[in-house]
């Protein structure tokens, strides 16, 4: 008995212990190093901040290049994809486009009420001075986060929780800013929660991910009247965002949750707009 | 000159794998993605050669292939060097207490391999705050598994190139 648990520690230091074949460190060494890392990654020190920063930017530069031939193949492959669709494609929007015409309407006076409508819930109205472009950098979809890297950081006076819009429609908010890069954190990650509003019923929840393209509400009133097809806005409650950006329209009701389906395809994104409202605020 | 041809294929065959580790990482590619399962390359690829041959991944490349894929995927530095680098401490160990090499025996190691590193991934997340779908963690690591003897057949292969 006595002896076996002895080769049972003879077995587990060779294994852990040793060096072993041409190896400069021992595993156990770097195992004690990846624990001090994940500790010294919860705190928020400039020092700290300053080297991750670098860290990160190098890696996302090199991911960058060293994804340039996937990207490449991606590219020649869609396009060809897309080019055989083209017929398909150009009868589709032949349809819509009579369709629209069947149905247009004078859009003046409905730009004029929408002005009145947003004045009247006191929206502030944000100009395009608060918008800083940027371009996707990286697009990995991670299994476990739904986020995107973008090329624009705190060079471009981006902070963290700042709110990521695809033209006007909300995406998704800043949660890791370096100096030249930032992920940016989706609507439908897991970890999101975005406190939104629904017209026309003027409900308040909380938009929470899912890992899935279709986000949910949650924290509904119990009688709650919403219908197919509700629009979801920002609420700006908490002051975390501004009011009214749009995210959304209701696409399914049943007894477990809502589901929201997006305005925008996160999928095809390629420059988004972060607005500095907050800071400037 | 005989020898010298042999030595650059040798040497030409033993940077694949340390090439494929930090493409992978660098790439945002160590869990390959098919709509309805997914493989973690990563694991497999460590595993595979901390058991047969040790010295063409250095634990110290491993434990920074993990850090670039922490970053990649905007998880808190450190968490996936740890994954595997105990993946790579449960190869040591079966290279250890193993007298015959073969697939059902590297195939049973991977099962502890497989379950710490899940275990100590969902304890480091879970710690650190990050929401994440734990019924993608458990299916990831069981068509890991599953999968293994194909890629174990693909390095195998590989191996037998170097020699």
């Amino acid at each position: 008995m006595e002896t076996s648990r002895e080769d049972i520690g003879i077995l587990i230091r060779s294994a852990l212990l040793k060096k072993g074949t041409r190896q400069r460190f021992s595993l156990i060494v770097l195992i004690i190093c990846s624990f001090i890392l994940i500790y010294i990654d919860t705190f928020e020190a400039k020092p700290l901040s300053y080297v991750r920063s670098v860290l990160k930017d190098t890696i996302y530069r090199g991911s960058a290049v060293v994804s340039l031939p996937s990207n490449g193949l991606r590219q020649i492959t869609g396009g060809v994809k897309e080019h055989l669709e083209l017929f398909d494609k150009y009868k589709k929007l032949e349809k819509e486009n009579n369709e629209l015409k069947e149905k247009i309407i004078d859009p003046d006076y409905l730009l004029f009420e929408n002005e009145l409508l947003k004045k009247l819930i006191q929206d502030q109205v944000y100009s395009s001075s608060y918008l800083v472009s940027a371009r996707v950098l990286l697009d990995k979809q991670s299994p476990y986060l739904n986020s995107f890297i973008i090329n624009s950081g705190s060079n471009k006076n981006i902070k963290n929780g700042m709110a990521v819009l695809d033209g006007k429609n909300f995406v998704g908010r800043t949660v890791d800013v370096n100096f030249f890069s930032s992920r940016i954190l989706l609507v439908t990650d897991l970890n999101s929660k975005i406190p939104v509003i629904i017209e026309p019923s003027g409900h308040h929840a909380i938009l929470s991910g899912t890992g899935t393209k279709e986000p949910v509400l949650d924290f509904l009133p119990k009688e709650h009247t919403l219908k197919l097809g509700n629009k979801v806005y920002t609420s700006g409650k908490a002051g975390i965002f501004s009011p009214g950006i749009p995210i959304g329209e209701v696409n399914k009701i049943d007894n477990k949750e809502i589901s929201i389906s997006l305005f925008t395809d996160i999928s095809q994104i390629t420059f988004i707009n972060v607005n500095l409202q907050k800071e400037r605020d | 000159m005989v020898i010298s041809i042999k030595h650059a294929k040798f040497k030409f065959f033993q940077v694949i794998p340390l090439f494929l580790l930090f493409y992978i990482s660098l790439n945002g590619s160590s869990t390959l993605d098919f709509k309805l399962f997914t493989i973690n390359l990563h694991y497999i690829l460590v595993y595979f050669w901390i058991l047969r041959r040790p010295e063409v991944l250095g634990y110290g490349f491993i434990f920074f292939s993990g850090i670039i894929t922490d970053v990649m995927f905007g998880l808190p530095l450190g968490v996936t060097a740890l994954t595997l680098l105990i993946i790579a401490a449960v190869a040591t160990y079966v290279r250890v207490v193993t007298v015959r090499v073969g697939l059902i025996s590297d195939w049973l190691g991977f099962i502890p391999a497989l379950i710490l590193a899940s275990l100590i991934y969902f304890i480091s997340l879970y710690f650190s705050g990050y929401t994440i779908d734990y019924l993608y963690l458990i299916m990831n690591s069981l068509f890991t598994f599953t999968f293994y003897p194909l890629l174990w057949a693909l390095f195998t292969f590989l191996l037998n190139l170097m020699r």
